[in-house]
């Protein structure tokens, strides 16, 4: 593309981020957090020291340090994004110039805490590709630009890229083709609690609230009188307290991360949009996407509900940035992810060796504990050991029989898939042209059982998917089935 | 397993046309010395300097530990560096890039060289004494990487050079 009419020169002026950024780091110290841990002591010395009016003047001081420090760096930074780069300078004494090929950027995030929405700014962070880099240099934040330059950055950036040609109208503003994929549905917000990550929230907030009240001084804390610990009604009143709180705060914490979900489709883009406080705005590319993963853990396999992962290549912090479906009913997510991924057809079962194995695996330690069991019950006539065994034995069936039964892989014309896991399962779908390698493993047993696993290898997601326990002969016929032709290697030579 | 179709028993992939330079062997039984050398004088130790009167199970440890470090630096020594030998395969094709490695267990490796994004040529120390190289293939995918080790120096040399000519002309995306 040379050079249409109306493109910028290619040394475009560089511009300030909104003036009104500074309101928002004021209040929310964010250049001048870095010297609180100077500052503290010093201030509670004078604190001490001092009487009320003491105390306002240091108050003032700290506000004014704040101000002066979040006006200096707002001045200091700059940001350019030209024809070919961006380029972000910033430093207050030593200055940093970052430039960005735009064909390094792998995409562009908006993100908009409630601050930043009260003055009507927002922050970019423009996610570019370095290997090398650190994780928090990945990435250039341009913090505190209105919506509409927002936007306009944004596009900028993702249409400068020699590879977006070809997208054509995509990201023009003026016409944007829309087309929904999915909308949350609030009531999905009520799966949160069959989460691990959703029901570690409340947790991880009730550590830290202990930690502060911990921290104060006992004079500060007021004399409650405990309660009767030792009476069982208390004590269960308690527990039930806790546990409706677990769950309250789980869906709380979906709430917040997950409002107002929306993941809709723009040209060549699929664009998410979600979050109650900080609304956060994703773009990805649809020609980047080399299949999804669709995952469900014991529990909400039970109330039929799964997430959808995109597998992307290049997508940095893909975990979170990937979601297609942070929650819902898994019709829901079977019909998002066949959107993006031609269905293989359905699952072939794994042979019943990769059972026997599965079995094996499951109750060898259950296995181990009771012959240990059996000899210190003999020796010293400990049975709790013993007990543990048996009960570790007994669970081991359904373990492994459910493992083997999650087992699975298919082949369809343009994409393939593999399952696996009990207690999370997970099905990844992919592209054909996804594979950029194989690798085949057997053990030991492995080879003793006819099995071997194999693993796709993805330049996207986790790196490699694994059709785990296939059965040896059919490990080539798969590779070649879910991969172009290169994959025949992998089969005996005809003579 | 007397029930399985004698299918099973083959290998569920083909085995690479080639097999490393013998100076492996070298290397891996040198490895393996190595090794082996702190059990072997360990137990040789324990057996020297306990005496028997200590009583409980020392005198059958004063046997039994030498034992069992001989049979682990006759495995190490004296077995795993010819298993690994007759297991360990690689071939470089027209279109892809194709190893077996290890010995207990054993793992088959493919990679197109239209999807080659770097490739390492590395040299340890241990390796030089024997004149061998490691080349390293890697891909978009962080576990999709092959190592075809222990080559001799000049041949690792010429298939880095022509893995990474082959793989600028035949690249296309190479995710």
């Amino acid at each position: 593309m040379s050079a249409p009419a109306g493109q910028r020169t290619a040394a475009p002026a560089a511009v300030r981020t909104s003036p009104l950024v500074v309101l928002v780091h004021t209040i929310t110290f964010r250049q001048a957090r870095r010297f609180a841990g100077s500052f503290l002591p010093l201030a509670a010395l004078i604190g001490i020291r001092g009487g009320s009016a003491t105390a306002v003047l240091v108050i003032g001081a700290v506000a004014v340090f704040s101000l002066v420090t979040a006006v200096l760096s707002w001045w200091r930074f700059s940001y350019a994004d030209g024809a070919a780069s961006v380029v972000v300078t910033r430093g207050l004494l030593s200055r940093s110039v970052r430039t960005v090929p735009n064909d390094r950027v792998r995409g562009v995030e908006i993100e908009t805490p409630a601050l930043h929405r009260v003055f009507g700014l927002v922050r970019v962070r423009i996610d570019a590709a370095a290997g090398a880099m650190k994780d928090d240099e990945e990435e250039l934040v341009v913090d505190g630009v209105t919506r509409a330059e927002g936007d306009r950055l944004r596009v900028s950036v993702l249409t400068h890229r020699s590879g977006a040609d070809t997208a054509g109208d995509d990201g023009v503003p003026g016409a944007p083709v829309e087309e929904e994929f999915t909308r949350f549905d609030n009531r999905w917000l009520l799966y949160a609690p069959l989460v691990g990550s959703y029901l570690a929230l409340p947790l991880a907030v009730a550590g830290a609230l202990y930690r502060a009240v911990d921290d104060l001084p006992d004079s500060v804390l007021p004399a409650l009188p405990g309660p009767d610990l030792a009476h069982p009604g208390v004590l269960a009143l308690l527990a039930g307290i806790a546990v409706v709180l677990l769950l309250l705060g789980s869906v709380v914490g979906a709430a917040l991360v997950n409002w107002g979900f929306r993941l809709v489709r723009r040209g060549g883009s699929l664009i998410s949009v979600r979050g109650l406080i900080t609304r956060r705005h994703t773009e990805l590319e649809i020609d980047r996407i080399r299949g999804a993963t669709v995952s469900a853990g014991l529990g909400m396999r039970l109330v039929r509900a799964a997430r959808v992962n995109a597998l992307m290549t290049g997508l940095g912090d893909a975990g979170r940035r990937g979601q297609l479906l942070p929650l819902g009913p898994s019709s829901e997510a079977w019909r998002l992810a066949r959107r993006l991924v031609e269905d293989p057809g359905p699952l072939v079962a794994h042979p019943p060796a990769a059972r026997r194995r599965r079995l094996g695996r499951a109750l060898f330690p259950g296995l181990a504990v009771t012959a240990g069991g059996i000899v210190v019950a003999l020796a010293v006539g400990w049975w709790e050991l013993l007990a543990v065994g048996v009960v570790l034995l007994a669970a081991g069936v359904p373990l492994g029989l459910g493992r083997y039964a999650a087992l699975g892989h298919a082949t369809g014309p343009r994409s393939f898939a593999v399952r696996s896991g009990f207690l999370l399962e997970e099905q990844a779908i992919l592209q054909r042209r996804a594979v950029v390698g194989w690798r085949v493993r057997q053990t030991f047993f492995q080879r003793r059982a006819g099995l071997a696993t194999v693993v796709a290898c993805v330049g996207a997601g986790s790196g490699g998917y694994a059709a785990v326990d296939l059965g040896a002969a059919d490990v080539a016929a798969f590779a070649a089935a879910a991969s172009e032709p290169w994959s025949e290697t992998l089969s005996p030579r005809v003579p | 397993m007397s029930t399985a179709p004698p299918t099973s028993a083959l290998p569920p992939a083909r085995t690479p046309a080639w097999p490393l330079s013998r100076a492996a062997i070298g290397l891996w039984i040198t490895q393996g010395v190595l090794v082996a050398l702190a059990p072997v004088v360990g137990a040789v130790v324990v057996a020297f300097a306990v005496p028997d009167s200590v009583g409980g199970p020392v005198p059958v440890l004063r046997w039994l530990l030498p034992a069992l470090a001989v049979v682990f630096a006759g495995v190490l020594i004296g077995v795993r560096p010819w298993v690994r030998f007759r297991v360990h395969h690689w071939e470089v094709t027209d279109e892809a890039v194709y190893t077996l490695t290890g010995w207990l267990t054993r793992t088959w490796t493919l990679v197109p060289i239209s999807r080659i994004q770097t490739v390492d040529v590395t040299r340890g120390a241990m390796q030089q004494l024997f004149g061998l190289s490691t080349v390293a293939v890697l891909t978009a995918s962080s576990q999709g990487t092959v190592h075809i080790p222990h080559l001799s120096a000049d041949i690792a040399q010429r298939v880095a050079d022509d893995l990474a000519h082959r793989a600028e002309r035949v690249r296309d995306q190479a995710t």
